[in-house]
């Protein structure tokens, strides 16, 4: 993918607040029509590069471009083709939900009546609520429908979902799912692993203000390791079992984990053993998470 | 300690600590206040006759009766002192008292920060008392230091002590006014309103009892006249203070008992369901939606204030005949009656162009607020251009102002105008219109700090500080021109006898380039940092 045709593209990013420095050269890309998944730890550096996309604060170094322009420059041409979900939703507190979702509609440029109406039906989301009255759930909400009530191009989402509760997450998993439909492209920062798994195309996974990983969830599930599970009629000799590691053998039980992309050399060690059972598990999606989390071993 | 207020210790040191902080400058500014009078006063008025000709300059202006109260004896440091500290002093501290424990209290509900602590083992009532007993510390403390420098820098002890005492004392009942404010307002904001318009009430008809000859029990019946009738450096009267140390514990006693009634987060008001569709379409209607409550309270306000003003106006030349100084200077020649009656309206609508300053400071300083509040975050994120959004607050900011100062510019031309003092309808509104460019020099410097560096919010107020001072305290302190000359008001024409109206494009000029650099900053800076 050629760095010209992209929605998101990013390099080098640094940004400091002070002597902290909360961006130390991050790469990003994303594709048109693509669901972009944005992980990484509690003060990674995520909320900070969103906001650095929408052009409220200004990158120290390197380059941004988003929808082909500059986003500290280019701002109202921009985000008339963007919109936005916070991860801390505050409303005006005297001002009720279906107030705020027409302001912001409004300062837009105009939003899509009928579907305003759908999501505020399919959110079940009550419009004559006051700001102060919401709970943490129910103000994402009416984030949420100002943002998707209108035909952006690019969905920017900063952990839109983490006060929904499941019924509603599926709600919004099938909404993101149409407007990618409709051709917009999205970028997800999210901390809910089925979200992720079940909406996004890409994943970028950001440490320390730098992006650690990128690619497919099965690029990153492929670079992980893959859990062995075996009943054996012979046991063998450990010289024997090179392409498995961590293993552990009880009575003629055995466990290992190897790397995706030798399962089958694995496989040629385990066969000649006899084996009367066999279970072969790529890593949880939970285990894979924490372990792009952590960093490799002896990184930190 | 009853359960009720268990966990207030743990409490009350971080709030003590944080709101310490940000009460330091009170203490700063209502010591310099007292300090500079003592010092300043021999060197200003070395003589009898200084002290005299004193006496007359401010009998002869009833307007600054109407702010800083009677003059009960100006020929004396201390009497001086009283005269220039107590009242405004009292308001200072009385203001400092209230966002104190509006922020230890409200404010924290409102942020969630006190749901944090209140889950833990505090008791309900804890919160409050750590709000409460912090404010009467840190206005106990300001009534010692004021009281110690005073006396420290030359003034008489015993009144010193008892000025300090009173700028306590009022601190302490505004505490107790703000604790009830904060069960019964929604939100922080409104609470704060609340007690500040009430302070607000108290201070200008203390000024009104005392400027009008009214009845004794006006004076009385207003918390803020005790304070003056202990008359420090006069007469020392301390019992006074003992009504407000009882009016205090009454306000608290009720402050608590309204608490014990009311959910965690809400108001003794309930909200109810608003409009399922909005309005509110564009940044100007949200800059006028945000605005909306203390613009309209501010309205009423400046309308009674015209009246009060007006009304004030009718009788002047019966108060300045009242005044045997003010009839001998007249009688010497020193200045004609109708000049007198002249620089009168100038100063009145000085003082009530530097009041509409207030709300034009606050509209900007609510820019920063919302910033703060991550709610300019979705706005910005919408297809508006940073200086559009900036541009109609700043509008706002100028034509609030602007129209508070001609509607009550023109209440006082109506009634003046009407009574048989020599002041015609035209001429009294016209003043109030060209005072307006002194106002906006002064909101400009909001302009530019918000713009620019919106961490210190109290610069914004520098403005407003600085013509108070400078265009009310300034000639009777005999200040040089050029020192006078740093508030903008200054420079606005008496529109009946000055020919030049230059003066009016050097202050715009000033007000012009304040608010591009501001546009600049606030397009160039990192948003809600």
């Amino acid at each position: 993918m050629g760095t010209g045709d992209a929605v998101i593209s990013v390099e080098q990013l640094t940004k400091s607040y002070g002597r902290f420095r909360a961006l130390n050269g991050l790469d990003l890309q994303v594709a048109p029509g693509e669901v972009h998944a944005f992980l990484g730890p509690n003060g990674a550096g995520k909320s900070t590069t969103i906001r650095v996309l929408l052009g409220l604060l200004r990158a120290d170094s390197g380059s941004v471009r988003v929808l082909g322009g500059d986003p500290w420059r280019d701002v109202v041409e921009l985000h008339r083709r963007i919109a936005y979900v916070p991860g801390e939703v505050s409303l005006w507190p005297g001002m009720t939900g279906g107030e705020a979702i027409d302001l912001l509609g409004s300062l837009r440029g105009g939003l899509d009546e009928r579907r305003r109406a759908e999501l505020v039906e399919r959110f079940e989301l009550d419009p004559t609520k006051r700001g102060r009255q919401y709970s943490k759930g129910n103000r994402q909400k009416v984030a949420i429908v100002a943002a998707l009530s209108s035909d952006a191009e690019l969905l920017i989402l900063d952990e839109p979902t983490s006060g929904l509760d499941p019924l509603m997450e599926n709600v919004f998993q099938e909404v993101v799912v149409e407007a990618k439909g409709r051709g917009s492209s999205v970028l997800l920062s999210s901390h809910i692993l089925a979200e992720v798994e079940s909406l996004a195309d890409r994943l970028s996974i950001i440490r320390d203000g730098r992006v650690a990983e990128t690619g497919t969830l099965a690029d990153l599930r492929g670079r992980t390791r893959t859990t062995i599970h075996a009943e054996v009629v012979t046991l063998p000799a450990h010289a024997s079992l090179d392409a498995l590691e961590d293993v552990r053998i009880d009575g003629n039980r055995l466990w290992a984990t190897v790397e995706s992309s030798r399962i089958s050399a694995a496989l040629e060690t385990l066969l000649p053993l006899g084996v009367t059972a066999l279970t072969v598990e790529p890593p949880s999606l939970e285990s894979l998470f924490l372990r792009l989390y952590e960093g490799e071993e002896g990184e930190r | 300690m009853s359960s009720a207020v268990a966990g207030t210790l743990p409490l009350l040191r971080p709030v003590a600590r944080h709101d310490g902080r940000h009460f330091a400058p009170w203490v700063l500014v209502t010591t310099l206040l007292s300090v500079s009078s003592v010092l300043g006063y021999p060197q200003i008025f070395p003589t009898e006759q200084d002290r005299m000709a004193l006496g007359v300059a401010i009998g002869a202006n009833p307007a600054l009766g109407l702010i800083f109260g009677p003059a009960f004896d100006l020929s004396t440091t201390d009497g001086f002192n009283a005269w220039r500290s107590l009242a405004l002093g009292g308001f200072l501290v009385g203001l400092g008292a209230i966002f104190t424990l509006i922020r230890a209290t409200r404010a924290q509900e409102d942020s969630g920060q006190a749901e944090l602590l209140a889950s833990g083992v505090v008791g309900r009532d804890a919160r409050l008392m750590a709000g409460v007993v912090t404010t009467i510390g840190l206005t106990t403390v300001l009534g010692v230091v004021v009281g110690v420098a005073t006396g420290l820098t030359g003034g008489d002890w015993e009144s010193s002590m008892l000025l300090g005492a009173t700028m306590t004392a009022t601190g302490w009942m505004c505490a107790g006014i703000a604790a009830v404010t904060a069960q019964i307002g929604s939100e922080a904001r409104a609470s704060s309103s609340f007690a500040v318009a009430t302070l607000g009430v108290l201070f200008l008809l203390r000024g009104l009892a005392y400027s009008m000859d009214a009845p004794d029990w006006t004076v009385w019946a207003n918390p803020l006249g005790w304070m003056t009738e202990t008359r420090p450096g006069v007469d020392n009267v301390w019992w006074p203070l003992l009504p407000a140390a009882g009016l205090t514990v009454l306000l608290l006693v009720a402050a608590f008992a309204l608490q014990g009634r009311r959910d965690f987060g809400m108001g003794a008001i309930a909200p109810r369901p608003g409009p399922a569709r909005g309005k509110v379409r564009s940044t100007m209607a949200l800059a006028l939606r945000v605005n909306r409550g203390p613009l309209v309270a501010w309205g009423i306000a400046f309308v009674l204030l015209g009246f009060v003003y007006g009304y004030f106006t009718t009788s002047i030349k019966d108060l300045l005949a009242r005044d045997s100084a003010v009839q001998q200077f007249l009688a010497a020649g020193a200045a004609s009656a109708d000049k007198l009656v002249g620089a009168f309206l100038v100063t009145v609508l000085n003082l009530l162009g530097i009041l509409t300053a207030i709300p034009g400071v606050q509209v900007m300083l609510r820019v920063r607020a919302e910033e703060l509040a991550e709610r300019v975050e979705p706005v910005m994120a919408t297809s508006v251009a940073r200086p559009r959004y900036y541009a109609s607050n700043l509008l706002l900011a100028f034509t609030a102002p602007a129209a508070y100062l001609v509607i009550a510019g023109t209440l006082v031309a109506t009634l003046a105008s009407r009574a048989d003092i020599g002041v015609g309808f035209t001429d009294t509104l016209l003043q109030a219109v060209a005072t307006v460019p002194a106002v906006w020099t002064v909101v400009a410097v909001a302009v530019l700090v918000v713009g620019v560096r919106p961490q210190v919010t109290l610069a914004a107020w520098a403005g407003v500080l600085l013509a108070f001072v400078l265009t009310l305290l300034g000639p009777t302190f005999k200040l040089r021109d050029e020192v006078l000359a740093i508030s903008p008001f200054w420079h606005v024409p008496n529109m009946a006898t000055d020919e030049s109206r230059l003066g009016l494009l050097w202050i715009s000029l000033v007000t012009a380039a304040l608010v591009v650099l501001g546009f600049v900053g606030f397009r160039r800076r990192d948003l809600g940092r």
